[in-house]
This record gives structure tokens, C-alpha cells and sequence, in this order.
């Protein structure tokens, strides 16, 4: 993790910096508004990525409980959340951009607004349960219900009705249409905000642990 | 059959505070008196026993047989208990009440059968007719011990039965104890010594942990 | 006896206490039918938009008030067996998926029963006319079992929480939105006239995968 944390910082000061200056901006979007992509994109794997990662470790939890567990789940919303606010906030400016409004109730954001709202109950819903000793369990049941849910969320709803959101990588066509530098800079970019998530992960799950251990020998 | 209840190095603690640590005793026939002052886990210990709570670390054994430990869903109905934040339905009869529970859990409810079970815990003919939230403290302890023995589980676990009854209600318990220790493990706990009727073993909750 | 019986067993006692009690019962109705009145009160200027411009506004509105009118009732599943301090006797003796199950066919009859009155209401106050009532019924059998389902499971994690009713709302909006969009996409194609059957094979479609979910976590959600 200190290797990570070492490279992270160069790795993405190169991205950032590629991704203003190398590759050139995609035909039809106006001006420079393409190069979102390297930032909104990855915002927004992250964000389900975190989910990802709560779920498994909720359900790693309910099966060893190990509360170690619980903290890394807890810590993964919490990111969750703020990657997810990212991708709302950078998409918003996108669309401001692209098509004038701030918000357009496109499914596809629609569906990120909900993962949001998603990510802030699970947190209210843990700060509501008072035992300690169950908090963790009504935590995960949460997470694991919402995960059976989530294909309703995020895939059913932007494919049945029509879309303003540009087409995505995971296109009909099964190609990714983008030329090299975009394409080096958009995977680098995603690599760099998995690292990132990563990282912050980790950081995030210890100091739970550590306020957990904390109020058990404070006995509040 | 004889039934076996073991406990192996049970511990609880909330919030980091420690109940009880390294609890560990068995039991196949007989009364087990668990005695402790207030707050010493009685309760809890028990409510753990039954399966209404989970320990901090250890295990809880019921064996009905000797190939191996019975499947929690057998010991929901193998363990009987009642305590006293036991509460059942008061918009429902007494009567009700019990065939609700036997019918939920997959078992015949009939009705002569039921009415005797009632008029053994003391609860008169009127009475099984009427809706719980007309009873008095006394007659709801005594449907309590109705509802530990509805399925005739071969653990018994009473957690302060004797509390908000008459002379005569005592008696009943006492009754339904002596029956039960004859057939299996009985667990009583109680903060009257007096409630402890030849005990064959004995548990003591002090605040440190736990001697059997 | 199956699950299915002794589920069946759990609804008709919830039936039988809130036939006595009737908190539920009277609370979801007066929410029903006050909703309604308000917002038939004020769309009375609406009723002047032309009949096509009107299904998503009517199907919108009445989902709204059902949802609000089921946060209002449904939650009472799980919560009433702690606050009556009857929840450790039902764990005691039942396993927690029969009585989830129970609770869910409850909740669904439950709804039901809201319908009854919201619909006639609407028909009556509003000028609805539900073009295709076999598209509107099997919605409304769809779109509350739904509400009924994770309503029912939701209620078991809040029951021994704080801040309730609150707490309810919140957690359950973002898991129920995609049945309340599919549930008033197919509202107004039943409006207009036509079955419903894409936005309906959507709803089964979370039916099942809630009800799955719900039968899986159960004993997770409800029992120590």
C-alpha cells in the first residue's frame, strides 16, 4: 500500500496533465467539453466499483464476521458516495455545456442520482442503529438487498427509454471507438482512479477500525 | 432420549464491557439454578441458551441425539423459555394466542388440547376466552409458562418465573419444573434463593464472570 | 405444514389484530383518501388539459400517493411486533423467512385495499379514465406486491432503529424507484389504452429478484 500510495501521485499528475494536452477533442461535442471523459468516467466506475467492493465485503462479513469486514464496507460507501457525487457534479457541468441545462432527468443520470441517494441511506441507516452488535448485520442485509436490486437501477431504466447520455465504451457494437492517445489516456485515467479508490480504501477502513476499537474500550 | 444443553466457554460483552467470559457447563436432566445479582447476565445468558441472542465467543450445544448437534430450526422448538420482557399478543386471546404459535410453527392446534394446557398454568375456563391486554400481571406470567412449555421442549428455561404471582401460581411453576426436570435440563433463574427448589447444579453470574 | 401454510398463518393473525386494532387500517386510509381529495382540489385546473396530455400526470400522482400512503401502513409489519415487545416470541418459535413471507402477503392485501380506495377515488374526483382496466389491475397486482415485498423487508431492519418513520423513507425510495418508474410507465400505457406488457414484465422481473433478495436476508434482517 505505501508502493501505491508512492506512485499514485506522479502516476495521476501524468494523467491529468495527458489528458489536457495530449489527445484531441472528439468530434461532436463543443469545444474542449470531451475531455470530461477521462474524469467522468472514472468517476463513475469507481463509484460502482465501490459498491461492488461493499457488497462482497458485506456478504464476507455475514459469512465470517469478522468486523473487519464491516469497516472496509462501511469505508467503501462512504467513497462510494463521494465518487458518486463527482459524477454527478462533473456530468452536470458536461451537460451544462453540451446542451445547456444543469440537469436534463436523463435515465442514465437519473440512475447515478439514485446510487447516491442509495449510498446516503445505507450511511443514515447505520448512524440510525443504536447496537453496535447489530449494526454491522442490518448494515450488510441493506447492502446485499440493494446489490439484488441494483440491475434495476442502473441497466434496466436507461435502456428502455431513449437517452441523451453519449454512447458508452460498452457500446451495441462491441468496440472501442476511440483513437490511441484518447484511448492510453481514458484506460490510464480509470487505472489511476481504481488506484486512488484503492488507497483511500484502505486509509478510510483503518480509521474505522481504529473509532471502532476506540469506543469499545471507551465503553460508549 | 436424554437432551443435552452444553455451553463452551461463552462470553458476552457489550460494547467492549465484558458480561461474562469463559462460561462453560452441561446438562442433561435435572434444575440448573442461575443466580447472580442484577445485571449479572442472567438474562442474557439465558436469552443466549434459547438462541434469542448471540455470545461474544463461544458456542452453545443442544443434542437430542447422540449423533451430533440438533439443527437450529429442531432446537427453536427443543428449547422452551420465557422471561420477563416475554410479551404475546394483546389483542388476541389467551387461547389465541397459543394456536397461533403451535399453527405457525407447523403443529396441531386443537383446541380441548390447548384449553387444558391453559387450565394447567392456573388460567381459569374465563379466562382463556379473554384478550391478553385485559390480564392481570399474574395471569401473563402464567400464560408465559404456557407458551415455554407449548411445544413440550425437552430443555426448559424460565427466567424469573415466580415474578407477579399469587401462592398458587408459585405452586404451578413449582409443578411444571418438577415435571420438566424429570424429562430434560431445567434452567431457572431467579434473585429469590427460595425459587431454587433442590437444585442438581448451580451457576453463579458474579460481575467478574462466571463459576459453575 | 409447508411455509406457505404457516406464512398464511402469520397474515391472518396480523389481519385479525389489525381488524381489532385497526392502526394501519385507519391510518393508510385517511392518508389515502385525503391525498386524493387534495390533489383532485388541485388539478381542478388540470382537468381542462386535453385528454393526452393527462395519463402521466394521473399515473404519476397516483403513485405517489400510494407510496406515501403504503410508508405510512407498511412499515407496521415489523415495527408493531417491537414496540408491543412481541417480536421475541414470534423469533422464538418461527423461522424468519415464514414470517417475512406472512408479513408480505399482509401488506400486499394491505395495499390492495388502499387501491380500492385510491382508484374509485381518482376515477370519481379526477375524470380518470383507465383505458385498459386489465393494464391498470395488473399493474396495481404487480406494482404493490412489490411495494409490499421490499416494504415488508425494509421494515424488519428498521424495526430496532431510531428515527422510524423517517429512517423508513429513506432507505426505501432509492430501492423502490425503479418499481415506482416501471409501475407508472405501465399506469399510463394502461390509461391510454394499451397492455402494458414491457413495463410489466419489468415489474415481475423486480418482483422476483426482490423477493428472492428478501427470502435470502431474512433471518439476517430479523433474527439475532
Amino acid at each position: 500500500m505505501k508502493a501505491l500510495k508512492l506512485l499514485l501521485l506522479p502516476y495521476l499528475a501524468v494523467v491529468i496533465a495527458a489528458a489536457f494536452l495530449w489527445p484531441e477533442p472528439a468530434a461532436g461535442f463543443i469545444g474542449e467539453s470531451s475531455r470530461i471523459v477521462f474524469f467522468h468516467v472514472p468517476c463513475a466506475w469507481t463509484s460502482t466499483l465501490a459498491f461492488l467492493v461493499a457488497a462482497v465485503y458485506s456478504a464476507a462479513y455475514l459469512w465470517k464476521r469478522n468486523p473487519w469486514y464491516d469497516d472496509v464496507a462501511a469505508a467503501a460507501v462512504r467513497l462510494g458516495l463521494l465518487f458518486g457525487v463527482l459524477t454527478l457534479v462533473t456530468g452536470s457541468l458536461f451537460a451544462n455545456v453540451m446542451w445547456g441545462s444543469w440537469w436534463n432527468w436523463d435515465p442514465r443520470e437519473s440512475s447515478y442520482l439514485l446510487l447516491v441517494f442509495l449510498y446516503a441511506a445505507y450511511l443514515f441507516l447505520r448512524a440510525a442503529v443504536e447496537d453496535p452488535d447489530r449494526r454491522p448485520r442490518i448494515a450488510a442485509a441493506y447492502a446485499l438487498f440493494a446489490v439484488v436490486l441494483m440491475p434495476f437501477l442502473t441497466f434496466v431504466a436507461p435502456r428502455i427509454t431513449a437517452s441523451l447520455h453519449p454512447q458508452t465504451v460498452i457500446n451495441p457494437q462491441g468496440k472501442v471507438l476511440m483513437d490511441t492517445p484518447t484511448r492510453a489516456v481514458f484506460f490510464g485515467a480509470l487505472a489511476g482512479f481504481s488506484g486512488l479508490f484503492a488507497w483511500m480504501l484502505s486509509v478510510d477502513a483503518r480509521a474505522g477500525r481504529l473509532r471502532r476499537i476506540g469506543q469499545d474500550i471507551l465503553g460508549s | 432420549m436424554p437432551t443435552t444443553i452444553a455451553a463452551e466457554n461463552l462470553s458476552k460483552a457489550f460494547s467492549g464491557a465484558p458480561l461474562f467470559s469463559g462460561l462453560s457447563f452441561s446438562a442433561s436432566r435435572g434444575l440448573v439454578a442461575v443466580a447472580g445479582k442484577n445485571g449479572s447476565g442472567k438474562t442474557t445468558l439465558l436469552k443466549i441458551l434459547a438462541g434469542l441472542a448471540r455470545p461474544t465467543a463461544g458456542r452453545v450445544r443442544v443434542e437430542t441425539d447422540p449423533s451430533g448437534s440438533t439443527s437450529p430450526s429442531a432446537r427453536r422448538l427443543a428449547v422452551g423459555w420465557a422471561g420477563p420482557d416475554l410479551q404475546l399478543y394483546g389483542a388476541l386471546t389467551a387461547l389465541e394466542n397459543l394456536a397461533f404459535f403451535r399453527r405457525a410453527a407447523g403443529r396441531p392446534a386443537r383446541g380441548e388440547e390447548l384449553v387444558a394446557r391453559l387450565r394447567d398454568v392456573g388460567l381459569a375456563e374465563g379466562a382463556v376466552h379473554r384478550r391478553v391486554e385485559e390480564f392481570s400481571t399474574g395471569m401473563k406470567q402464567r400464560l408465559r409458562v404456557a407458551f415455554a412449555v407449548l411445544f413440550d421442549p425437552a430443555v426448559l428455561i424460565l427466567d424469573e418465573p415466580m415474578v407477579g404471582l399469587d401462592v398458587e401460581g408459585r405452586e404451578t411453576v413449582d409443578r411444571v419444573v418438577a415435571a420438566a426436570r424429570e424429562r430434560g435440563p431445567v434452567l431457572l433463574a431467579s434473585n429469590d434463593e427460595r425459587d431454587f427448589v433442590r437444585p442438581d447444579q448451580r451457576l453463579d453470574l458474579s460481575p467478574a464472570g462466571a463459576r459453575a | 405444514m409447508s411455509a406457505l401454510a404457516a406464512a398464511w398463518v402469520v397474515c391472518a393473525k396480523d389481519a385479525t389484530e389489525e381488524l381489532r386494532r385497526k392502526v394501519a387500517i385507519v391510518a393508510v386510509f385517511f392518508f389515502a383518501a385525503t391525498a386524493v381529495t387534495l390533489v383532485s382540489f388541485a388539478m381542478v385546473g388540470a382537468l381542462a388539459l386535453p385528454p393526452a396530455d393527462r395519463p402521466p400526470l394521473e399515473a404519476a400522482l397516483l403513485w405517489i400517493i400510494l407510496f406515501f400512503a403504503a410508508a405510512t401502513g407498511l412499515p407496521r409489519a415489523f415495527v408493531a411486533e417491537e414496540e408491543a415487545g412481541t417480536g421475541l416470541a414470534l423469533r422464538k418459535t418461527i423461522p424468519a423467512a415464514v414470517v417475512l413471507a406472512g408479513k408480505t402477503l399482509f401488506n400486499f392485501l394491505l395495499f390492495l385495499a388502499m387501491a380500492v380506495i385510491t382508484i374509485p377515488g381518482f376515477l370519481i374526483l379526477l375524470d380518470w379514465k383507465a383505458g385498459s382496466p386489465a393494464g391498470v389491475a395488473a399493474t396495481m397486482l404487480a406494482g404493490g406486491y412489490g411495494l409490499a415485498v421490499v416494504s415488508t423487508f425494509l421494515s424488519a431492519l428498521v424495526a430496532r432503529a431510531g428515527q422510524r418513520n423517517v429512517l423508513f423513507v429513506l432507505i426505501a425510495f432509492p430501492l423502490l424507484l425503479p418499481l415506482l418508474q416501471a409501475a407508472i410507465a405501465a399506469t399510463i400505457e394502461a390509461t391510454a389504452g394499451g397492455f402494458p406488457a414491457t413495463a410489466l414484465r419489468v415489474l415481475v422481473a423486480y418482483d422476483g429478484a426482490a423477493t428472492c433478495g428478501a427470502y435470502m436476508l431474512a433471518s439476517v434482517a430479523w433474527e439475532d
